[in-house]
């Protein structure tokens, strides 16, 4: 052999070796079982958690060996979409390389039962009848009906009449269908994560806001504004959630182009934006607090809107409303009912932070100074999530070609029928048949048993 | 509430035709068989009317909906569906010797369904749908098939251990039991009809979630988990179809899938904590 055909088929070789790799069902077998396997570990390794979740409970050696692992979010680790990239690469080879036999079966097989065919037939039947052949043609057909309801593809040769039937050849496309549905969720999937954002927005009851959080933590403008004309929740006599509703208005240019109640299993979508309820609450807008210095004399009192540093008159210091809780819980655990976080400005000091109680007045004196909570003004907030996937009509469009494909493959089967009505050399009338299908044999050449069964009661 | 008086008497019953099957293996007498299938049957019959009646009941609080969404309901509804899927497999394939080894599910599930709560509660907002009640019935006639096709798998490995044991002869029991090819034909097929259900039953899933929360699949652990059986059964048929194997092997993977079922089902929510509703502080 010549050098350069050495080297040629060498490399022939290694090539096979390599798609012989891709396209072993030992590959697909281990990887679906390692695939198992390795989700096993994501769901005993909580995923995704802030950072000092895992410090409370792991030594910080082995958050720092999870990290390096990326088991903390494995589903997204090199390694994790490494084996579902094999996969993919295992499944595309695969169905490459039995295209070309599923194309051949599709093709209309032989409509001429030969000897040929005949001897490549499981358990043939051969009936002999003294009945004219128009006869045994009429009475064979009409059997075959109950079978195969579609008529016959009928054929002349010289000496005999062919019949052949067929049912279920696109059956045939099962595996296509099974296995390219899962290369079109891959294909979903990861231009969604591509092109499509998560996020989440807060929209205070009457407000309207233009730009999101995604969940990466950045500020995501969008081409329209969207409005809160109210929210409602509901709840059953236990208390538990029934239902919550945020009524919805998509602004564009100044107008109103869409009007929508959503709810949790009823979302708004809007040019291929998606807003789903996901949560709700109630900030305060502003604090009416009335304020005692030395010797019980009144300073009055004072709206402070949140986030504002306010003037005491006639006090010398400044207050700005902080933070808020509907239910507060003392040091000991105990309730305390509402609670207001308030900065105290002192001329010369730092400022401190202190919570001011609604329902326990005589705990509020801070510094010579005693605070009462005279009234809270809530505003109500809508907590939406905010998704575009623009991948995700393709992952429906995979998965219903899975569930068609696998209900085909396990449950259908390409069958054919061959009869041929000739004479033999007596003269007399012989009939000559044979079935195949290419799965669930056992089951269709019972059945096939049975129909010849029938024919052979013909008289 | 006269639903879980007739949920009580399903138990009762569910007990009497393990014991009726168990017994009928024992002394193969055709009539003790007709009994426990008459018994196995009539244990539907009362556990249907029951769920139902608890349907019914539910309109009646004012509350109305179908009774399939928290652990106690969702027991109760595997524990039928499996006695249903039995019978069908029982009436299709003649294989009553299997029963002994199927029917102390429906009893043992319901037996554990009795023990936690079992008030009807109203629906927090996330769980009105119909994709959850599509979810949830085709989950759980898909797990049904697989535990009997469990079932199916501990008797095959059963008997090829007593035919190993007692050489070719074996006893009077061995003969009565199916053939091991059938045994081993009927854990495949029950396969095959789960695994395109419980494939349905994760889309189903997935597009709920896709409505009520915006994404399709978060690899919670009871998504991963479903994810997992998916996946070990999906081996399982491709080992089966295109490298052929049978018997042993094949009834090994198929118990490992019904473990795995049974930790997606239980396990998530006894030992892992995740999004779903069944089990928990409700
Ligand atoms: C991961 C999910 C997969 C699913 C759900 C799946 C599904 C199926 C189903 C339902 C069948 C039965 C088809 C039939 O009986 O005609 C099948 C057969 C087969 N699969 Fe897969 N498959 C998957 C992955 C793969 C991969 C990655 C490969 C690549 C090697 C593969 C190769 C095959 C082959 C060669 C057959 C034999 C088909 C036959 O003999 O008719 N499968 N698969």
């Amino acid at each position: 052999m010549p050098e350069n055909e050495k080297v040629k088929a060498r490399r022939v070789d290694f090539i096979d070796r390599i798609w012989g790799f891709f396209t072993s069902l030992r590959l697909v077998i281990i990887l679906l079982l390692v695939l198992s396997l390795l989700s096993v570990v994501g769901t005993v390794i909580e995923q995704n958690k802030p950072l000092q979740e895992y410090y409370r409970f792991f030594r910080p050696e082995t958050v720092e060996l999870f990290l390096k692992l990326g088991l903390l979010d494995m589903y997204h680790s090199w390694w994790f979409t490494s084996c579902l990239a094999l996969l993919a690469l295992n499944v595309i080879a695969c169905t490459m390389e039995r295209y070309p036999s599923i194309m051949k079966g599709l093709k209309t097989a032989n409509v001429v039962l030969d000897e040929k065919l005949e001897a490549g037939l499981k358990d043939p039947a051969k009936i002999k009848y003294h009945l004219p052949a128009e006869t045994v043609e009429k009475r064979v057909t009409e059997l075959v009906k109950k079978i195969f309801p579609a008529g016959p593809i009928v054929t002349e040769t010289q000496d005999a009449r062919h019949f052949f039937y067929e049912k279920g050849r696109y059956t045939r496309l099962s595996f296509l269908l099974t296995h390219l549905s899962i290369l079109i969720i891959f294909i979903g999937a990861i231009g969604g994560s591509i092109f499509g954002f998560k996020g989440y927005v807060n929209i205070n009851e009457g407000s309207t806001i233009s730009t999101i959080q995604t969940r990466k933590g950045e500020n995501k403008a969008l081409n329209f504004g969207v409005r809160c004309n109210s929210f409602n929740a509901d709840y059953y006599e236990t208390g538990a959630p029934k239902d919550y509703r945020s009524d919805l208005s998509v602004i564009r240019d100044g107008k109103e182009v869409l009007r929508q109640t959503i709810r949790v299993n009823d979302p708004l979508s809007y040019e291929g934006i998606t807003f789903y309820q996901s949560s709700f609450g109630a900030l305060p807008d502003n604090v009416t607090l009335e304020i005692r210095g030395k010797n019980d004399a009144s300073h009055g009192t004072v709206v402070a809107p949140v986030g504002k540093q306010v003037d005491i008159p006639g006090s010398g210091i400044r207050i700005e409303v902080a933070d808020y809780r509907e239910h507060f819980h003392f040091p000991d655990g105990s309730e305390a009912g509402t609670a207001i976080g308030v900065n105290i400005f002192r001329p010369g000091a730092e400022p401190e932070g202190v919570w001011i109680y609604e329902a326990y007045p005589e705990k509020n004196n801070h510094w010579g100074y005693s605070f009462k909570v005279k009234g809270v003004k809530l505003q109500k907030y809508t907590g939406l999530q905010v998704n575009k996937d623009p991948g995700v009509w393709l992952v429906w469009t995979g998965c219903i070609m899975l569930v068609v494909g696998i209900m085909l493959a396990f449950f259908t089967s390409h069958k054919k029928l061959w009869i041929r009505i000739g004479k033999d050399r007596k003269g007399r009338v012989e009939l000559t048949a044979g079935g195949m299908a290419n799965k669930n044999k056992y089951a269709f050449s019972s059945e096939v048993a049975r129909l010849f069964d029938s024919f052979r009661e013909v008289s | 509430m006269t639903n879980s008086l007739l949920f009580g008497i399903s138990i009762f019953v569910y007990f009497f035709s393990m014991v009726l099957y168990v017994s009928y293996l024992a002394f193969r007498s055709d009539a003790l068989g007709k009994v426990a299938t008459l018994t196995l049957l009539s244990g539907v019959l009362v556990e249907t009317a029951a769920i139902f009646l608890r349907w019914y009941e539910s309109y009646q609080m004012g509350i109305g909906r179908a009774p399939l969404t928290n652990l106690y309901e969702s027991l109760v509804f595997f524990a039928l569906t499996i006695a249903v899927f039995y019978l069908l497999m029982e009436w299709k394939f003649k294989i009553k010797t299997v029963g002994a080894f199927v029917t102390p599910f429906p009893f043992i599930v319901m037996a554990y369904a009795s023990l936690n709560p079992n008030e009807i509660q109203p629906l927090v907002p996330a769980l009105k749908s119909n994709w959850l009640i599509a979810h949830v019935v085709t989950c759980f006639v898909g797990y049904a098939a697989f535990a009997v096709s469990f079932g199916v798998s501990i008797l095959y490995l059963f008997k090829m251990n007593a035919e190993n044991k007692s050489g070719k002869k074996g006893g009077v029991l061995l003969e009565y039991l199916p053939s091991s090819e059938l045994l081993d034909e009927i854990g495949y097929k029950t396969i095959a009809i789960g695994f395109p259900l419980l494939t349905i039953g994760i889309i189903t899933g997935a597009f709920w979630a896709n409505v009520a929360w915006g994404t399709y699949w978060s690899w919670d652990p009871k998504e991963t988990w479903s994810l997992i059986v998916w996946l070990i059964y999906a081996a399982y048929l491709h080992a089966r179809i295109t490298r052929g194997w049978r018997g042993k092997k094949a009834a090994l993977l198929s118990i490992l899938g019904f473990a795995a079922t049974l930790f997606c089902y239980l396990g998530v929510n006894l030992i892992l904590s995740g999004l779903h509703s069944y089990g928990g502080a409700s």
